[in-house]
């Protein structure tokens, strides 16, 4: 593959599009390589202030809206009504029209660094199995399971970069269900949390493996940053202390510190522009006082998540490929997958909360793979501390009161003694599971919404079922004396784990992009996000993420 | 947004659904000016339930006790909510009597429980109260 640069002069010599974890790899690897770069971004720079520690409107808790965007006006999407099992958002006809912070909508944050501006960082290597899962155990009727066209080697020296270069603390030698760490993580785990050790003595009484939980953020000073001040309220906000190690404060600094690279903020991808030949040559945009304008470049990199990625890429239409960018086999948009979370809560009988954030701190893949009868997996670990608002409606025992005496007397004896243990399970993709576009529903700058439809395959549901009873063994075997909580019924799911819209693979007829992340009918356009992922491990892919855009972009680099 | 009767059915009403003890009750702590907030905000179009809801209850105690619900004794006025939840009422509601009950407690627990910054949980009582220690 050679990138060939074009004949007339481009603005820069390379677009990225969108600054979370992908896009600010991407744009500090070419920056620092002396490509003249342009970060877009269409949320805005948040500061902490801004991001604010609204217990009801939050990532994590979006009752009445969230926190770092998009802004929960101007933004629809579309909803198949089978896509989930309750009616969300209003009625459209037969479909669901859904504002962002609603369920079914599939949000990830939009401003500088998205989704790492108010996650909790956790940091984890996919499994070598989890690159191979069709090998591993054949595809399911029905259902897309296919290998990566490359495996945990390739990735291995990339997720080394992340740990050392974005900053993740953790304990390689827990790390037992991986291949021997070559190089240790650059700072020590967390302080373990007084919940946590309860925890692990639960697995330690199991036989299960347990790990310290690799994160993205400081343990200690690092980076020029600070280490961390063990707050409370870290996942769904953004960090008081800056320990917390995403785009906007790694990635996004590198770039724009080269002096290469420049970041506009608050600006709209509407279409990628190519030439009368269908060749990609920059990309139109709408800014935030409505002007349109096409920048052009070299090289575009789609960096969008998931399901924006393949909006853009189905809204730019070209004479060459009239049903979208790179969509000539039929595949842009399909197999969507983000992450089943099966857990269960229980009510231990002496206080469990020190007040130690962030809070989860040790997990067990004990069940990723190998499990007689299921397909994959998925980790289990303790919970971030549950702000009280969250306690009140994600882990209340259904069966206590909810009003009266009795129930604030439940919430005044219980909130320390309450605590859930969750974690991921690998999706099994399904083609039906699918980002399209509603050309019918326009988004406040005109442009045509996300439509989504379908759901997981049944095989995903019946693995988050398995994981849902080793929840409810690890919280009897960690000392609760009561627990709680249903398994996930069947559903459309993405949200801010997104994957799989524009896969990786060799055969342009079932895949979109090539396994350096090249979509195959273009040489110059290439995706740093979830979107390539084949499958999504049982795991928070963002370390995954953030190492693919590093090898992609590597890659565009040395073969410039 | 409520008249003087709605104003004193909703406080009784909020405090038998998070009664004082030896910590406060929901009027106290703020919940009132929670829902005051979100009800001309995000909960705008709930507006009319709440009023005709409010206007039901007041209808179901004096149907079933003789006086309005901020009239009768804080026993009366938590049994008159069960048969309520039960969907067991004597007056004519012009609103489902028990899903919209559920839902003025879950508004209630939001104001109590979230942050200070809602309006409710005043000084953070809440947080106190359950151990919720914030620093940072």
């Amino acid at each position: 593959m050679k990138v060939a640069v074009s004949t007339r002069h481009s603005d820069y010599d390379a677009i990225v599009i969108g600054s979370g974890a992908g896009g600010g790899v991407a744009a500090a690897v070419l920056a620092e390589a002396g490509k003249s770069v342009l970060l877009l971004e269409r949320g805005r720079d948040l500061s902490f202030e801004a991001v604010g520690r609204d217990h009801l409107r939050n990532q994590r808790m979006a009752v009445y809206g969230h926190n770092a965007g998009p802004d929960i006006d101007g933004n629809p999407r579309t909803l198949e009504a089978d896509s989930f099992p309750i009616p969300v958002g209003e009625a459209l006809g037969d479909l669901r029209l859904l504002r962002p912070h609603e369920p079914g909508y599939q949000n990830n944050a939009a401003c500088v660094g998205s989704g790492t501006r108010v996650y909790a960082g956790q940091a984890w290597r996919f499994m070598p199995q989890d690159f191979r899962m069709a090998s591993e155990y054949g595809v399911p009727e029905g259902s897309s399971l296919a290998d990566w066209p490359i495996g945990y080697e390739d990735l291995l020296p990339y997720y080394e970069k992340v740990e050392w270069e974005i900053g993740i603390c953790g304990d390689h030698r827990t790390m037992t269900h991986l291949p021997t760490y070559d190089k240790p993580y650059p700072m020590p785990a967390l302080p373990l949390p007084h919940k946590s050790g309860i925890h692990k003595r639960g697995l330690e009484q199991l036989g299960w493996q347990w790990l310290r939980v690799p994160r993205l953020i400081n343990s200690m000073p690092y980076n020029d940053r600070p280490g961390c001040i063990n707050c409370q309220q870290c996942v769904g906000f953004a960090c008081p202390a800056d320990a917390k190690n995403g785009s906007h404060n790694t990635t996004v600094p590198r770039a724009l510190r080269s002096g290469n690279c420049t970041l506009r903020a608050e600006v709209m991808a509407e279409r990628l522009a190519c030439s009368a030949g269908g060749r990609v040559i920059g990309v139109t945009i709408i800014d935030a006082a409505g002007q349109r304008q096409t920048l052009t470049a070299d090289v575009v990199v789609l960096s969008c998540g998931a399901v924006e990625t393949a909006r853009l890429l189905l809204n730019s239409a070209t004479l060459q490929e009239p049903s979208g960018i790179g969509n000539g086999g039929n595949q842009v948009g399909r197999n969507l997958q983000g992450h089943y979370y099966p857990g269960a809560a229980g009510l231990f009988p002496d206080v469990m909360f020190d007040g130690v954030g962030p809070g989860c701190s040790i997990a067990t893949c004990q069940f990723n793979h190998g499990n007689d009868g299921i397909i994959g997996g998925g980790f289990l670990g303790d919970e971030d501390i549950v702000t009280p608002v969250t306690m009140w409606k994600r882990f209340y025992p259904p069966d206590a009161p909810r009003w009266g005496i009795e129930a604030k007397r439940f919430m005044r004896d219980n909130y320390r003694r309450i605590n859930d243990v969750t974690g991921p399970v690998q999706e099994i993709p399904s083609p039906q599971a699918r980002v399209s576009v509603n050309p019918k529903v326009k988004d406040k700058y005109g442009i045509p919404v996300v439509h989504l439809s379908g759901a997981t395959h049944p095989e995903t549901v019946r693995t988050a079922q398995f994981m849902h009873e080793r929840a409810k063994e690890w919280l009897r075997a960690s000392g609760a004396i009561k627990v709680w909580g249903r398994p996930p019924p069947r559903y459309l799911s993405g949200g801010q784990h997104q994957a799989g819209s524009c896969r990786m693979g060799e055969d342009p007829a079932i895949s979109v992009v090539d396994p350096f992340c090249r979509v195959h009918s273009h040489d110059n356009l290439f995706i740093a996000d979830g979107s390539p992922h084949v499958t999504n491990g049982g795991f928070n892919p963002v370390e995954t993420i953030m190492a693919l855009a590093w090898r992609t972009t590597e890659n565009i680099v040395a073969k410039w | 947004m409520f008249d003087s009767q709605q104003l004193k059915c909703l406080r009784a009403l909020l405090d038998v659904i998070i009664p004082e003890d030896d910590f406060p009750g929901a009027w106290e702590a703020g919940v009132g000016d929670y829902l005051r907030r979100q009800l001309a905000g995000d909960l705008a179009k709930l507006l009319p339930a709440y009023q005709t809801w409010l206007a039901n209850l007041d209808d179901e105690a004096r149907a079933v006790y003789g006086a309005d619900f901020a009239g009768i004794n804080p026993q009366q006025q938590a049994a008159l909510l069960s048969r309520i939840e039960q969907g067991a009422v004597e007056a004519v509601w012009q609103i489902e009597p028990a899903p919209f009950f559920r839902e003025i407690v879950e508004h209630c627990a939001e104001g109590y429980y979230s942050d200070p910054g809602n309006g409710g949980n005043r000084d953070g009582v809440a947080w106190r109260m359950i151990g919720f220690e914030v620093s940072g």
